[in-house]
């Protein structure tokens, strides 16, 4: 099977080609999205849940840490952005670096609990502190106003010092976060490319050797966490602007599932773009599937199945897979261009 | 100073109604290394498959319906406890035909197999039965309520209660004291030996999937009544579930029963005292038990640490 490693060269690039390409579609994405038959609000959400499974695929893919709890992130991060501008002031740049703390400052307390654990005992509890924050968001009504959230979030505007721009409509709140996402991408490609990012792919590969060269291990996990933890909560911060309210239910065991196959069916085991290719799949399934069935779910969970039992390197596998010279020429280590 | 007492029984009483939903489950983990997070949704099944036995939708219309909604409702619910099972078991069966891809990989594929199998299951309950609140019936022995010592005490909790214990017994009898137990504990301790031995290992594994589903179908008949039957009601019983084996340690019997009990009586207990917290002490208890002793209360080295 191939892993993450075979397929992602060495690069020391700042931008790659399937960067510009997925700057590209997302930037002309306002031009084709209605003709196609779907709306602009769909991808603001796309490009967020983007930000959210390029950061999870950190822990998932490269570093092999399976967390089944991360939404709990994304939800610390709504609230304190919500929180920051009920109680703090409004600001644009503020909320998101609330946003951030929040959600390191949650994932250093879980993260400091797990990272000595390994396997299904660390996906476990991750499972119980993901519980804990869920349970916590809806007792706590004085704080996160339960179960209907936190409600009349603003957007505040974007201030350039020259010019402020308003992103309380939906356009230019989407070139907002495709902006944010870039950044992200280009972030998140410079740490799995660095030094860094290699000791994190050793430690998937494997723990103890990786303990034996030198490295403590605990160490890079810890870091991987809060790191993933961060992005989530970037994401976080975002997703309740988009809503303009925060709600517990993305904090949801069932929610954080959902990410994880989305990382998976992408294809976030073999390529850094996985969890890209896996966050569009779903949101077009959710609104193709969901327009014709109100069962889709049924279909996204078989085709799901089906993929772990025959396909579990996901879909930028199989395009990988595609793009391979035939198996006559797979004798010499296949010369890959650029990562899959 | 809060009366303790029935607080400690009805935390007794759901340490035994968790430990029959953990039964099914450490089986599975014990000779497969499978975390089967299907588990809930089969208990779902078992349950929702036992109301249209007891009572179908379809049978006022002919003579067979009519006959069968004539018998007494005890012989209705007796029917549907011993054979819903059996209908779960084979779904089971079917689920570990899916996931024999995953044997050769690491655990992380088994998890997240199961994991959409759930998904699936609940979509077929809802798209079957609908999403709807729906209630099973009982037979009315065992229903209502009745006064010991100046307590109420509900008469369908205890008959769960017994049940759950007697389960308990049959399987520990099943595993310790019969040669198929024997056959399956050796599985699950050297299984290249018992193929050496002759013995069918994919068989074997199918056939104790089948019983581990099976006794999620039966944990299900049994608890609806009391939780309530939802499509989602499996999301809610996996995860006590998920965190008695862990807590109990991977692979020990006992360490199950043993979690599940001490995982009642914290729910009972934090009930006495902040019953909006009480189901939040299981996931602190975990943590605090996991954070000290890695492996759980009795467990011991497998492959899920990998």
């Amino acid at each position: 099977m191939l892993t993450l490693s075979d397929i992602s060269p060495r690069s020391t690039a700042w931008v790659t080609p399937q960067m510009l390409v997925l700057a590209l579609v997302m930037l002309s994405a306002p031009l084709w999205l209605g003709p196609v038959g779907l709306y602009q609000y769909l991808g603001i959400e796309i490009a967020i849940w983007m930000v959210y499974a390029l950061g999870f695929n950190l822990l998932f893919g490269y570093t092999g840490l399976h967390s089944f709890g991360h939404g709990a992130y994304l939800g610390v991060g709504g609230y304190a952005f919500g929180l920051f501008q009920h109680h703090v002031g409004t600001s644009l740049v503020g909320g998101l670096a609330a946003a951030i703390l929040a959600s390191a400052l949650a994932g250093m307390i879980v993260a400091a609990a797990v990272s000595h654990r390994r396997g299904i005992y660390f996906a476990l509890l991750t499972i119980a502190f993901g519980q804990v924050f869920w349970f916590s968001a809806i007792k706590l009504h004085w704080l996160t106003g339960g179960e209907d959230g936190l409600l009349n979030i603003p957007r505040p505007a974007l201030d350039l010092g020259v010019v402020q721009v308003t992103l309380s409509d939906n356009l230019s709140f989407y070139y907002f976060t495709v902006a944010v996402l870039g950044l992200c991408v280009v972030a998140l490609w410079r740490i799995v490319n660095s030094p860094f990012g290699r000791i994190l792919q050793a430690i998937r590969q494997n723990e103890m050797r990786a303990s034996f060269i030198g490295y403590e291990v605990w160490r890079f996990k810890f870091a991987a966490f809060v790191l993933s933890a961060m992005f989530a909560g970037l994401a976080g911060g975002l997703f309740a602007m988009a809503q303009e309210s925060a709600y517990p239910d993305v904090m949801s065991l069932h929610q954080s599932g959902l990410i994880v196959m989305m990382v998976l069916v992408g294809g976030g085991l073999v390529s850094f773009w996985g969890p890209v290719l896996g966050v569009v799949l779903y949101f077009v399934a959710r609104d193709v599937l969901g327009a014709l069935t109100e069962t889709w779910l049924l279909w996204y969970g078989l085709m799901f199945v089906a993929m772990v039992m025959f396909r579990p390197e996901g879909l930028a596998g199989v395009l990988h897979r595609l793009r391979r010279r035939p198996p006559s020429a797979a004798q010499t280590r296949p010369v890959t261009s650029g990562g899959a | 100073m809060i009366q303790l007492a029935p607080h400690l029984f009805n935390g007794l009483t759901l340490g035994l109604l968790f430990a029959l939903i953990a039964l099914g489950f450490t089986l599975i983990v014990g000779v497969m290394e499978v975390l089967n997070l299907a588990h809930g949704s089969l208990f779902a099944l078992g349950a929702y498959i036992a109301l249209s036995m007891i009572d179908p939708a379809w049978a006022q219309e002919t003579a067979l319906g009519g006959w069968w909604l004539g018998l007494p409702i005890t012989a209705r619910y007796g029917v549907a406890l011993a054979f819903a099972p059996l209908a779960v078991g084979l779904a089971g069966m079917l689920l570990e035909r899916c996931l024999r891809p995953t044997y050769d990989k690491a655990p992380l594929y088994g998890l997240l197999l199961t994991f959409g199998a759930a998904l699936v299951i609940e979509e077929l309950i809802r798209l079957g039965w609908g999403t709807g609140e729906q209630h099973l019936p009982v037979p009315d022995g065992i229903n209502g309520a009745f006064f010991f010592g100046g307590l109420i005490f509900s008469k369908y909790k205890i008959f769960a209660a017994v049940f759950a214990l007697a389960a308990i017994a049959a399987v520990w009898v099943f595993l310790e004291r019969t040669p198929y137990g024997a056959i399956i504990k050796a599985g699950a301790h050297d299984s290249e030996m018992v193929r050496a031995l002759g013995y069918d290992l994919a068989r074997l594994r199918m056939f104790v999937f089948g019983l581990g589903a099976a006794l999620a179908g039966i944990a299900g008949i049994v608890m609806v009544p009391i939780w309530g039957l939802r499509p989602h009601v499996g999301i809610d019983v996996v995860i006590p579930a998920f965190l008695i084996i862990v807590l109990g340690g991977v692979g020990s019997f006992w360490g199950a029963v043993v979690a599940s009990i001490l995982v009642g009586l914290a729910v009972g207990i934090t009930g006495a005292y902040a019953s909006a917290w009480s189901l939040m002490s299981m996931y602190l208890l975990l943590i605090a038990v996991v954070g000290f002793r890695a492996r759980g209360l009795f467990g011991r080295k497998s492959a899920l640490e990998r």
